[in-house]
């Protein structure tokens, strides 16, 4: 039994799920359903979570990588930086203020890239924004409010 | 469904409580199953209000993106005064409400603005009508008041005071015959001259829930007690299952069983965690014997249109008016080509998944589809049981686009609970949902045109051939025959028709049965034909000399056709300087009759790569009425992404025998860095009814992107998905 730090709480993880991917101990075993499963390979982005702070591919991950670390998911994210309204961080604040969703199914993991990337970079470009969100895919096409909504984000942190 | 009451809908959605006299004595008809258009009594179970003042709506419609728990939220608000934040907006499961018209065709709002402003006004007068009762007053001394009435000398009179304590109501259907005439619907009507709620862009219900990963989609779903299934396939469409050596497999601690079912053709393992499914399936020996045999190049042979011209001509002949062959000899430049598109797939980004348990005496499952009442016969049938015996929960879809009317992974946790008498959970992987799906069918079409010597379209022959759509799933064969009577369209021939004038024309084609099982796909035909027709009529402008928008305004004298034309060259300042390197093109279409669309697509093409991008996008979309701004643009932004990823990437094949994509890898969908900047004009006509507006703007997208390649390069593409150097 190792332990790992989730949304920061100490979990413990069992040995045996040690070499499952994070994507599915976190969805599974701790519960956690925010995270969402699109390919599996790391391609759509949907699992994006951070790891010590930096967007990963939980489906990419095993879990016994997490051991150790913080592991941040989108249940968590409003705790590493409040926006305004004191509830939500200021990327999901921004995400309802430009009305971004429509299916919503990968936007958990569009918000967990947006805010990794406005904290290692608080005023991105729009190139910037376009090639750091682009492994996040959207079947709806809620591109530009997603830009917007970066955009927005930033301008409040 | 048959048997059951109006009495016991009333009861298991709570709006009947013991001992109320308003409701009990209603007589009522069994509610037959029914997927046409909802009749008048059914939609009054749609709106009730609670004894604390609210409003609560169960709505009829699946929600996957489209927003309509919102903007159908907003037509009960107007009618019933309140917010609309304030109406309790609730995903019905199966046995709350009486079966809807299935979620498809943009055709939603379009189909329920009437019956369902009819309802809450009604909800409003019987309300009305019962407080002056008590009040001693004629109902037409009680004015409007926010959530509820006005006294005449200004005393409020709140909603929950008139329910009473415990009782709720919904509208009296014994006053429906009386009232329909001269109903007052504020939705048309509204007293204060404007509506306060349609119209205006309130917060989608359950952004907060999305953002914050609380919302509960099918994949989501726990059910205690649950055990976890998964299917094998068939690497070749149609294998037939042959020896299976499952030791491995049952080796594995926590591997429950392999199931084999011959009868269905269809293997599984099942599994306490989840965790040991992939270890499972592949331990697992399976050997599939024969299954498809074609290849890509076989289907395109079959499919190709000239083979079909050149052979025993076409099944159908959709418009035949004048005399084509005669018309052409007037034209002085002729247009002789070819367009063809692929087969495409949903690629939502949500895989299916469900969670059913089978016990002794009910079927109770969790899924996300388009038609949860289609679920639950296909899930009584599976199981052997009525459908008054099965309950379907419907969750919110993780993006549908027409592939979501039949939720596969449910219907296998049903027949596998229905073997183990255990709650099963099914996930569908990537892999699965790529390939154990049905698709867009590839289209094929030819056409003849030309141009007078005064610069009129001559004449326009157009042959086409195309996979079928609304009759076409290998997948479900008899369930979609339902589905056939339902669409006013016919799948194929979505949108093949110019909304254009030429005189002498002619329209034909056939359906060709291919092995790859096809279906409804966002917007049906709309997308490859309206391609097809918009590429055409670029190339006719320039064989004409003309400019393209005025070539098409030129050839139609519908002004909301000519509205959204001129619109859209405005807000393009269309005609302006464009940059090096980039291109831009127009196209437009009348969608399914309904709602008018024309897109301006400016692309650049680098010069070194070839590559193309998509950069700006304008858009002038009139469907009529519009209920929520903001939701209509988030369509029209979703369409035209959808429209840009048909044209520059999406392709299904046929690999040995199989579906030849796994995974996002071999099936790219647009990006956020290849995603243009839109900008929208909603073209106000609020004296024409609302229409649709989640396929619309996707019809003409393709072709204007190509005509904008062309602008830029001076190549014609002719098939997609586009390669510049296949082009023709």
């Amino acid at each position: 039994m190792s332990t790992v730090e989730i949304n920061g709480e100490a979990r413990s993880l069992p040995d045996d799920l040690g070499q499952v991917r994070l994507l599915h101990v976190l969805r599974d075993h701790f519960g956690l359903k925010g995270t969402k499963f699109g390919c599996g390979v790391g391609l759509c982005g949907a699992c994006t979570v951070h790891l010590d702070g930096q967007a990963v591919r939980s489906c990419q991950v095993p879990a016994r990588a997490a051991i150790g670390r913080r592991v941040t998911t989108i249940e968590g994210l409003a705790d590493t930086h409040r926006g305004a309204n004191g509830r939500l961080h200021a990327v999901q604040e921004a995400w309802i203020a430009e009305s971004v969703p429509q299916c919503g199914y990968c936007q958990a993991g569009q918000i967990m890239s947006a805010a990794a990337l406005l904290a290692r970079n608080p005023a991105p470009s729009d190139r910037e924004v376009r090639s750091a969100m682009s492994g996040n895919l959207c079947r709806c096409g809620t591109y530009m409010r997603i830009r917007r909504a970066i955009r927005r984000a930033a301008e409040s942190l | 469904m048959v048997g059951l009451t109006r009495r016991q809908f009333l009861e298991r959605t709570g709006w009947l409580a013991i001992g109320s006299t308003a409701i009990s004595s209603c007589s009522w008809m069994p509610i037959m199953p029914t997927f046409s258009a909802p009749d008048l009594e059914e939609t009054l179970v749609w709106v009730q209000a609670l004894p604390n003042g609210r409003i609560r709506f169960f709505c009829p419609k699946s929600e996957m993106g489209q927003g309509i728990t919102t903007g159908l939220a907003q037509i009960v608000a107007e009618e019933l005064n309140v917010e609309t934040a304030e109406v309790e907006v609730v995903v019905p499961n199966t046995d709350q409400i009486p079966p809807a018209t299935m979620t498809v065709g943009s055709q939603s709002v379009r189909e329920l603005f009437e019956p369902l402003s009819n309802a809450a006004a009604l909800l409003r007068e019987t309300l009305r009508e019962r407080a002056a009762r008590e009040e001693g007053l004629d109902s037409s001394a009680l004015r409007d008041g926010r959530g509820g009435f006005l006294t005449p000398d200004g005393r409020a009179i709140g909603y929950g005071q008139i329910v009473g304590v415990a009782e709720l109501l919904e509208a009296d259907p014994r006053r429906n015959g009386a009232m329909a005439g001269t109903l007052r619907r504020y939705a048309l009507d509204p007293p204060a001259g404007e509506c306060r709620q349609i119209g205006q862009r309130p917060r989608t219900a359950g952004l907060e829930a999305i953002v914050t990963g609380r919302e509960v989609y099918s994949r989501d779903v726990v059910v205690p007690g649950m055990v976890h299934g998964r299917v094998v396939r068939s690497p070749r469409l149609r294998g037939k299952l042959g020896a299976v050596e499952s030791a491995g497999a049952l080796e594995l601690s926590d591997v429950l069983d392999v199931v084999i079912d011959r009868d269905r053709n269809r293997v599984a393992v099942l599994a306490k965690n989840p965790f040991v499914l992939d270890r499972a399936v592949e331990a697992l020996e399976v050997e599939w014997q024969g299954g498809e045999q074609r290849s890509q190049d076989d289907l395109d042979a079959e499919l190709d249109v000239d083979r079909n011209i050149a052979g025993d001509g076409f099944e159908h002949t959709l418009l035949e008016e004048g005399d084509p062959e005669a018309a052409a000899r007037r034209a002085v430049r002729t247009l002789h080509v070819r367009y063809d598109t692929s087969f495409m797939a949903h690629a939502a980004i949500e895989p299916r998944s469900g969670v059913v348990s089978v016990t002794e005496d009910r079927v109770e499952a969790w899924t996300a589809s388009q038609d949860p009442w289609y679920m639950r016969s296909v899930l009584a049938r599976t199981t052997g049981r009525s459908t008054g015996d099965v309950i379907v929960h419907n969750h919110r879809i993780g993006g549908a686009f027409g592939g979501r009317m039949l939720c596969q992974a449910t219907e296998e946790a049903a027949w596998l609970s229905a073997g183990c008498g255990r709650p099963v959970r099914v996930q569908w992987t990537r892999e699965d949902e790529f390939r154990d799906n049905y698709f867009q069918p590839p289209f094929s079409h030819r056409i003849d045109s030309g141009v007078t010597e005064d610069g009129r379209i001559s004449h326009w022959v157009h042959d086409y051939t195309a996979g079928p759509i609304l009759t076409g799933s290998t997948m479900v064969p008899d369930h979609l025959l339902w589905a056939v009577d339902l669409f006013e369209d016919p799948g194929s021939h979505q949108n093949v028709i110019p909304p254009y004038e030429v005189r002498d024309r002619r329209i034909r084609y056939s359906d060709v049965r291919l092995p790859v099982p096809t279906g409804a796909w966002r917007g049906l035909g709309a997308a490859p034909n309206t391609l097809a027709v918009e590429a055409a009529m670029d190339e006719l402008a320039e064989l004409a000399g003309a400019d393209p928008i005025e070539f098409r305004l030129g050839h139609t004298r519908d002004p909301r056709l000519a509205g959204v034309l001129r619109e859209v060259a405005r807000i393009s300042n269309w005609g302006g300087p464009v940059a090096p390197h980039r291109g831009r093109g127009v196209a437009a279409t009348f969608y399914e009759n309904a709602t008018y669309v024309a897109v301006v697509i400016e692309v650049e093409v680098d010069p070194g790569s070839s590559r193309v991008r998509p950069v700006r996008a304008w858009c002038a979309h009139d469907c009529g009425r519009v209920i929520n701004p903001d939701q209509v643009e988030a369509q029209v932004e979703g369409c035209i992404a959808w429209g840009c990823s048909m044209a520059l990437f999406e392709r299904v094949t046929l690999e040995g025998g199989g579906i030849g994509v796994e995974n996002f890898h071999h099936y790219p969908i647009l990006r956020q860095e290849q995603s243009p900047e839109i900008e929208i004009s909603l073209v106000e006509n609020p004296t024409h009814p609302p229409t649709g507006a989640g396929e619309p703007a996707i019809a003409p997208t393709p072709a204007a992107l190509i005509n904008a390649v062309y602008a830029a390069t001076g190549q014609r593409i002719r098939r997609l998905p586009i390669s510049l150097n296949r082009a023709a």
